[in-house]
């Protein structure tokens, strides 16, 4: 073969590499093996205990004592106390159907399409009031549910949302005034961010919770719930507001004096230049942020709301269940897994798309 | 040498001009006259003040002292002045400064619609026009990232003339550029040139200043040390700074 060609590398066979990584020496290989069976044994208890020997049907309850693998009855039965928490049985339809709504915001929001500032407070505040309305009712004949009734998944997504909803915005308007070119300004809004960031967020939701109450006049209130999502918000627009700046930072001086040149104003400037490219150089924090917000709503059980994780602990707290906690805290975490999973899918699908042209 | 010879109106006017970054005393009584449709190029050793100076033109930078008159309009702190300027003066920056998110299309488009208020398809319709000018017509719907040096800094070039600019600002245009790529960015300028645009450039490139330059500014420590036509400087340099400086960069 004189006349080789070289178009493309020549390709190394897959078993060359597993045999030059894991079995190159006869140490490599004894210590592949275990590894092998080490994580075969891991798995194979995993599934046995999760499919092989699990009881499925709540009514195969009585059968869960002598199975030794999960009872899934537990979630067969009390699913609707995870999913729905205090609400009323008959209504839980609107419980589901509020998910539904808002979930598929959330979901339409993802979507480049909806990317204008026209478009996409349309579609929350229709997402919002259709959530609104049918959770709280007292509209179309629907009879009331206040928000202390509310629990389980449909409030835990309302929380997030309504924090990021509520929060998104104000956290860009701390971090462009802490870089504000007065100081004043920039003293104030900075000494507000780093104030709500060595708080814990526990203390927040107690102040706004309980102490609140008793310092605003009642008109401005509002019910609990709205209060704590307030707070929540507040620190999570904290924390953001930080990454975010982070984002501004990075960007290079050249590039708002080329929109000063081309007689941009400070707003052009700001939603054009600056924020777009903000947001793509800390994409991975901003969506950090958003996983940590979803994960951190089950703090809420302690001022004493019922979201999913609290409705699990209902759910395996009485008569036979009790013992059952393991199989609902699986259940739970894999509905966090899915929503979390999802987010974080989202947020490297946006990295790739952002990064078009970028090198 | 006379500043403004004939009756041609002033592009710019600086009128002891002074500047300071905290006690460094940038510029210097600096007074420039530049006339309507006149090509000035700039030069002298890295800070001397000659970007500091074109900057002050376009108010990137603030003077403390003395006036800068613009197409007729004084720069002072009047905001809405300042902008209605910024519209009439183009800069291009040593480093391209192109927005990397936005296509070259895009980025020649934005400011027209957003400050002009021109509709999309016109605005569209005078970027092409632009990029067919500096030759690129082709990568319009690139991002700046997957373009070379040269074709980022003509694409520069073609978002500032989107603006219709009277007066253009070229700041060490080629500096950033790789040497086989200054060519073809000096073309542009150079059919600039041709067309009677005003423009002030600060550029080492004297092979540009001996062909389209009407006056040549020699400026080191922040003064204006000497300026003549291209011919005059070149060939006769009278101060001692001016023919150490030439003898530096021409040597090669």
């Amino acid at each position: 073969m004189a006349t080789a060609t070289y178009q493309s590398p020549p390709k190394v066979p897959f078993w060359h590499t597993v045999k030059n990584n894991f079995f190159a020496s006869p140490l490599d290989c004894i210590i592949s093996l275990l590894c092998v069976v080490f994580f075969a044994t891991i798995i194979y208890t995993i599934v046995d205990w999760a499919f092989l020997s699990s009881i499925w049907a709540a009514e195969d309850e009585p059968l869960c004592r002598d199975a030794s693998g999960a009872c899934w009855s537990v979630i067969d039965a009390r699913h609707r106390i995870i999913f729905f928490g205090l609400f009323p049985y008959e209504e839980h339809w609107r419980s589901t159907l509020a998910c539904v709504v808002m979930i598929a915001t959330i979901v339409a929001s993802c979507f480049p399409w909806f990317w204008s500032a026209i478009k996409l407070s349309t579609l929350w505040i229709a997402g919002f009031g259709t959530f609104y309305i049918l959770m709280h009712g007292g509209l179309f004949g629907l009879s009331v549910i206040t928000p202390e009734r509310w629990g389980g998944l449909a409030l835990t997504i309302f929380i997030f949302a309504a924090v990021s909803i509520i929060g998104m915005p104000l956290s860009i308007l701390l971090a462009l005034g802490r870089r504000s070119k007065l100081p004043v300004i920039a003293k104030m809004f900075g000494l507000f961010i780093d104030f709500f960031r060595s708080l814990p967020l526990l203390t927040i939701l107690f102040t706004a919770a309980i102490i609140t109450p008793f310092v605003l006049p009642d008109m401005l209130q509002g019910d609990k719930l709205y209060r704590v999502i307030a707070g929540f918000a507040i620190f999570f627009a904290a924390y953001q507001a930080e990454n975010i700046r982070a984002g501004l930072q990075s960007i290079p001086t050249g590039q708002d004096e080329a929109g000063l040149t081309l007689g941009l104003g400070y707003w052009h400037r700001i939603t054009r230049i600056q924020l777009p490219q903000a947001f793509r150089n800390s994409l991975p924090a901003i969506v950090n942020q958003f996983v940590i917000t979803f994960k951190e709503t089950s703090i809420v059980t302690i001022v004493g709301f019922f979201e999913i994780l609290a409705s699990g602990a209902a759910a395996y707290g009485t008569g036979v269940w009790t013992i059952h906690y393991i199989e609902v805290y699986v259940f739970i975490g894999l509905i966090y897994f899915i929503f979390v999973f999802s987010l974080s899918r989202y947020g490297a699908y946006l990295e790739k798309k952002l990064r078009v042209g970028h090198g | 040498m006379a500043n403004n010879p004939t009756m041609t109106p002033s592009a710019v006017k600086m009128e002891s001009v002074n500047k300071w970054f905290d006690q460094f005393h940038v510029l210097k009584d600096i007074d420039l006259n530049v006339a309507d449709g006149e090509k000035v190029v700039i030069c002298g050793p890295s800070g001397s003040g000659k970007s500091t100076l074109i900057r002050c033109i376009c108010k990137l930078e603030d003077h403390q002292r003395g006036t800068i008159n613009v197409l007729g309009t004084e720069l002072n702190e009047d905001v809405a002045n300042i902008d209605e300027i910024r519209r009439e003066v183009g800069m291009v920056f040593q480093q391209f400064n192109l927005f990397p998110h936005m296509t070259v299309l895009e980025n020649c488009t934005l400011a027209q619609t957003l400050v002009r208020r021109t509709g999309r398809k016109q605005a569209e319709e005078i970027a092409m026009q632009f990029l067919e000018k500096v030759r690129i017509p082709e990568q319009s719907s690139k991002y700046p990232g997957e373009l070379s040096g040269g074709q980022q800094q003509r694409v520069a070039i073609a978002r500032s003339l989107c603006m219709n600019p009277k007066i253009m600002l070229f700041d060490e245009p080629t500096s950033a550029l790789d040497p086989e790529m200054i060519s073809e960015v000096l073309d542009v300028m150079v059919s600039l040139a041709e067309e009677g645009m005003t423009m002030i450039c600060v550029t080492h490139e004297m092979g540009f200043a001996r062909r389209v330059a009407d006056r040549v500014i020699f400026m080191d420590e922040g003064e204006i040390v000497e300026q003549n036509d291209p011919h005059t400087f070149f060939e006769n340099p009278t101060n001692e700074r001016t023919k150490l400086f030439l003898s530096q960069i021409i040597q090669h």
